[in-house]
């Protein structure tokens, strides 16, 4: 577990206005960052002025351990100096009637000792509210859960630190308007709760598996810090079987970063990667997990994608990808949770197991989904289709098509090379 | 996601056409609107151009390249100002082009920024 997090902390740190910290210190602050937070936000309520304590002490940590040492209890440490920023900060607010708020909400305090394992899921439950639109979940959640600076987060999503920080006080302000109380969701707001909870980790992942713009270290830092996040909710929640089939899917996605793309930066289909330099190490810890809950929980979305992952990783060239599987996954994923996407996908295993024109024939019935109108991976499949079916010209026709849809610079270079190699 | 908001005319001709009272206003509500977009920690950069006839445009002439005045014969269609935004949507995007556009009462160009990930 530490080994992938030192690998991702060593990067972070990587920019000349913070000198490199030390590994073990940095994933040690990080660790301990949200059940501080949580049990600060539990004791005194007023998420965002705690949110802004637990800062403070992480940098002060960050300044004073690797000179002064770890304290032999660092937890208590950050504890003591964040509440104690907090009282700074009551102290020197003029505001007669917020002080009293303050003390209402410290009265509230010390009911019931709840685990620090349940401080940081309720943590995570509010930084994924549903009231926060979707850059704003993965900001907070980035900085207030996995302990990053706002400065880390705003180069890694390439705005302006200012941005990031307004986007961050804004999501906090907008925590406290909605009122909703320091806690586990109810019961029955549980399941759909843990979904955006998921989906907000996913989105963190996909953020930085893109080679597409920006400094690639830090995009792939989110990568890793994603999947960090989902190791981390796993424990928390060990009988989710989507936390697992998650946490498997990005494994099972991450552990071909390598052979995904060129030094160049251009993109390397599925098909034509060097396999030899897909990470065994990811592959083994994902199938394992994988083998541990298929079957036997509630088989979800995440799982079902992660199974299919795992079938091409396991395949040791592409010509021994067993296709008959993968059709059998996509069909089970279309009935669990249907969708143009997964359709799209279905379509390119009906290829390979009845031929392309049977793949084509499914790629038909997307042909009037409004949802897929601007989706340039619909004419990029059937330009890839197309070529398997020996028609050039359509084919040529269709990847010209997908490249002027698409949004992503590496796409683009593809998809006109595969174009321009028919023409 | 970001895009990049367009927004077109020219700066010479604009004070003689609506005045200067409504080159005042103009200036508030461009404030206002980075302001906005900042608090709402969604602007990337903003920035204005220079008047579109003071542009070069550096030719490949006789093969080599080649400095020369212009390009816009109409300076109405010029580019003056935009806006890179991190939204997220592009229904978002629009609704802030649709705010400019009500204002200006002209035309305003939205364009994705190619940055996204990958699909797959």
């Amino acid at each position: 577990m530490s080994r992938r997090r030192s690998r991702c902390a060593g990067s972070w740190t990587r920019h000349p206005t913070t000198k490199v910290l030390d590994r073990h210190i940095e994933d040690l602050l990080r660790e301990v960052a949200p059940q501080v937070l949580g049990a600060l936000v539990r004791r005194y309520g007023q998420f965002d002025a705690c949110e802004d304590a637990v800062q403070d002490a992480l940098l002060s940590a960050a300044r004073q351990w690797p000179e002064q040492g770890v304290p032999d209890n660092p937890r208590s440490w950050l504890m003591t100096v964040a509440s104690r920023r907090l009282v700074d900060r009551w102290r020197s607010d003029s505001a007669r009637r917020r002080r009293e708020e303050s003390f209402a909400t410290l009265e509230l305090a010390g009911q019931g000792q709840p685990s620090d394992q349940d401080d940081t899921l309720s943590l995570l439950f509010l930084c994924c509210h549903p009231a926060l639109s979707a850059p704003s979940q993965l900001a907070l959640t980035l900085r207030a859960v996995g302990g990053l600076t706002t400065a880390q987060i705003a180069r890694a999503f390439l705005v302006p630190e200012a941005t990031m920080a307004q986007r961050i006080s804004r999501a906090k302000e907008r925590i406290k308007g909605t009122g909703v109380p320091f806690g586990m969701p109810p019961a029955a707001e549980r399941g759909e709760r843990l979904r955006v909870v998921l989906q907000v980790l996913y989105l963190i992942f996909n953020e930085g598996y893109t080679t597409s713009s920006g400094p690639e270290g830090l995009r792939a830092d989110l990568t890793t810090e994603a999947i960090r996040l989902a190791r981390m909710l796993l424990q928390l929640v060990p009988n989710e079987g989507e936390v697992a089939g998650l946490l498997a899917l990005m494994l099972l996605t991450d552990a071909r970063r390598a052979a995904r793309t060129l030094d160049d930066g251009s993109l390397v289909p599925l098909a034509e990667q060097r396999r030899g330099l897909w990470n065994r190490g990811q592959i083994e810890e994902g199938v394992a997990l994988l083998t541990r809950t298929l079957g036997k929980r509630v088989v979800g979305p995440y799982q079902l994608q992660a199974a299919i992952a795992a079938i091409h990783d396991e395949a040791a060239t592409a010509a021994e990808t067993d296709w008959l599987q993968i059709l059998a996954l996509y069909d089970v994923l279309e009935q669990v949770s249907p969708g143009p996407v997964v359709t799209l996908n279905r379509a390119v295993a009906v290829a390979m197991v009845n031929g392309p024109r049977a793949g084509l024939a499914v790629l038909g019935t997307l042909d009037e989904d409004e949802r897929m109108e601007h989706n340039h991976r619909l004419e990029a499949v059937r330009g890839h289709l197309l070529e398997l079916a020996g028609d050039a010209v359509a084919a040529r026709d269709a990847y010209r098509r997908a490249a002027r849809m698409t949004a992503s610079i590496p796409e683009q270079r593809y998809l006109a090379l595969r174009a321009a190699r028919l023409a | 996601m970001k895009y990049m908001i367009m927004t077109f005319g020219s700066a010479a001709g604009a004070v003689e056409a609506m005045g200067k009272e409504w080159m005042r206003d103009m200036i508030a509500f461009m404030h206002k609107l980075d302001d906005d977009l900042r608090k709402s920690g969604e602007l990337v950069s903003e920035e204005g151009l220079a008047d579109g006839s003071t542009a070069k445009t550096v030719r490949f002439v006789n093969g080599q390249p080649v400095p020369t005045d212009g390009p816009f014969a109409e300076a109405k269609e010029a580019l003056v100002g935009y806006w890179i935004v991190d939204v997220e949507s592009e229904a978002r995007a629009i609704e802030i082009a649709s705010r400019i556009t009500a204002y200006v009462k002209a035309p305003i160009e939205v364009r994705r920024v190619m940055d996204a990930p990958p699909d797959y």
